[in-house]
């Protein structure tokens, strides 16, 4: 999906994620992730964040992250949504392969 | 028990007392202009409150018995989300510098630090992507900052002075928009007026030199009691993180006999850019011509009296809009 105007999903709030994109001038992905449980966690979280993309076939994007110890299938959920909403699409396709 | 939020436009009467103590006990003042209010409650108890006012998130205070227990994530939370719904996506806030890794854990990024107030913005790399898309010039450069609401003889005369005096002169139009001269309008109107002179960069100031996040007040002149720090940030910021990259040696500036905010933040800009290495020159203006003079005129029909003060494109584009 193309990613043509910022999109967010998500909250702040105790476990969940907010997920912020933005459209980027060049290829890949840029992923400033903030966690709550960075130390334990931040890498299983990058990778589902990553892998959701990829799934859903987003490049050339910004992501702005922050999350608060949400489990990956939340993680997930919230990317999906963000991209949608980011793509301006309503077409949703809630089952990637993950 | 359960926290409740309340979020409206404005603060009714009944939740007011309540709302600006909590700010007072957290030594802010409510400044009444907030777009929209986020309050949260446990029971009749308010435990953290805050505001967004047009891209930038204030007001932020958290109850002491609540610290710790999520609440200002639990407010930032819901401002983000009304800024985002309302389609601002680039975010401001303020705070103390000892709150940055609380604000950083909700995923803002530092942009300047004075011994008091700590800036930050949403985005990571915000100021280095700006710094990025301006065009580089070797050399001992300069730059004047102006509104050209609209562009006037004053402000070529400036901008003609800076360029004789400098290797590369920016010229930053202040990107805010505002109801009589849209900023596409004046950027267009400074570029062509100015198409003769070679060593010329002109842009938009986008969100870092006088913006309603850096510089709030300049856009609240009514307001006579104007908080110095804001001059402070604006003017540090400008000094520290936007001149080095760009090679901007000397800030050119006009005397300012009219505007108080304007003539209070170039006061400030005469001590605070010296002391980081950057040169204030301050040139006298052209007698008896404002942008804000040829505003009045406009506002009074008076559109054959403003000839004499603005370049002939800024008239011929007044004649065409205001006939």
């Amino acid at each position: 999906m193309q990613i043509i105007q910022a999109g967010f999903a998500g909250t702040m709030e105790s476990s969940d994620i907010m997920i912020r994109l933005e459209p980027k001038d060049s290829p890949g992905v840029e992923l400033h992730l903030t966690s709550s449980v960075m130390q334990q966690f931040g890498k299983q979280i990058s990778q589902v964040i990553l892998s959701t993309l990829a799934d859903m076939q987003v490049d050339g994007v910004i992501v702005t992250a922050t999350d608060k110890g949400a489990l990956d299938c939340t993680v997930r959920a919230r990317v999906c949504t963000a991209v949608h909403r980011a793509a301006n699409s309503e077409n949703y396709m809630w089952r990637t392969k993950a | 028990m359960f926290n409740e939020l309340y979020a409206a436009a404005s603060v009714p009467p009944l939740r007011l007392q309540q709302y600006n103590s909590l700010l007072e006990s957290c030594g802010l003042k409510n400044e009444n202009d907030a777009d929209y209010t986020a309050l949260l409650y446990e029971g009749d108890k308010l435990l953290a409150c805050g505001s967004l006012k047009g891209g930038v998130l204030k007001q932020i205070a958290v109850d002491k018995d609540a610290e710790g227990t999520g609440a200002c994530a639990s407010i930032v939370s819901n401002l983000v989300t009304e800024a985002y719904r309302r389609g601002i996506s680039h975010l401001f806030l303020y705070t103390k510098p000892q709150h940055e890794r609380l604000f950083a854990s909700l995923s803002f990024f530092p942009i300047i630090k004075t011994p008091s107030v700590l800036m930050m913005e949403n985005r990571k790399n915000g100021l280095k992507s700006f710094i990025d898309g301006v065009p580089k010039h070797e050399g001992n450069n300069g730059s004047v900052v102006c509104h050209c609401n609209p562009m006037t003889l004053g402000h070529l005369h400036l901008i003609r002075h800076a360029a004789a005096n400098c290797d590369q002169l920016y010229v930053f139009v202040v990107s805010e928009d505002e109801a009589m001269f849209p900023f596409a309008d004046r950027l267009e109107l400074v570029k062509r007026c100015t198409s003769e002179i070679k060593n010329l960069t002109v842009l938009g100031s986008g969100s870092y030199i006088i913006s309603r996040a850096t510089f709030p007040a300049y856009f609240l002149k009514e307001n006579a009691d104007i908080p110095r720090v804001w001059a402070e940030l604006d003017l540090l910021l400008f000094a520290q993180k936007i001149a080095p990259p760009l090679g901007i040696r000397t800030r050119f500036v006009g005397e300012e006999p009219f505007c108080e905010v304007t003539r209070a933040y170039n006061e400030r800009m005469a001590e605070l850019l010296p002391q980081n290495g950057i040169a204030v020159d301050k040139i006298e203006r052209l007698d008896q011509i404002s942008a804000t003079k040829v505003r009045e005129l406009l506002k009074a029909g008076k559109v054959g009296e403003i000839e004499p003060l603005l370049p002939g494109h800024v008239y011929a584009y007044c004649k065409n809009r205001f006939k």
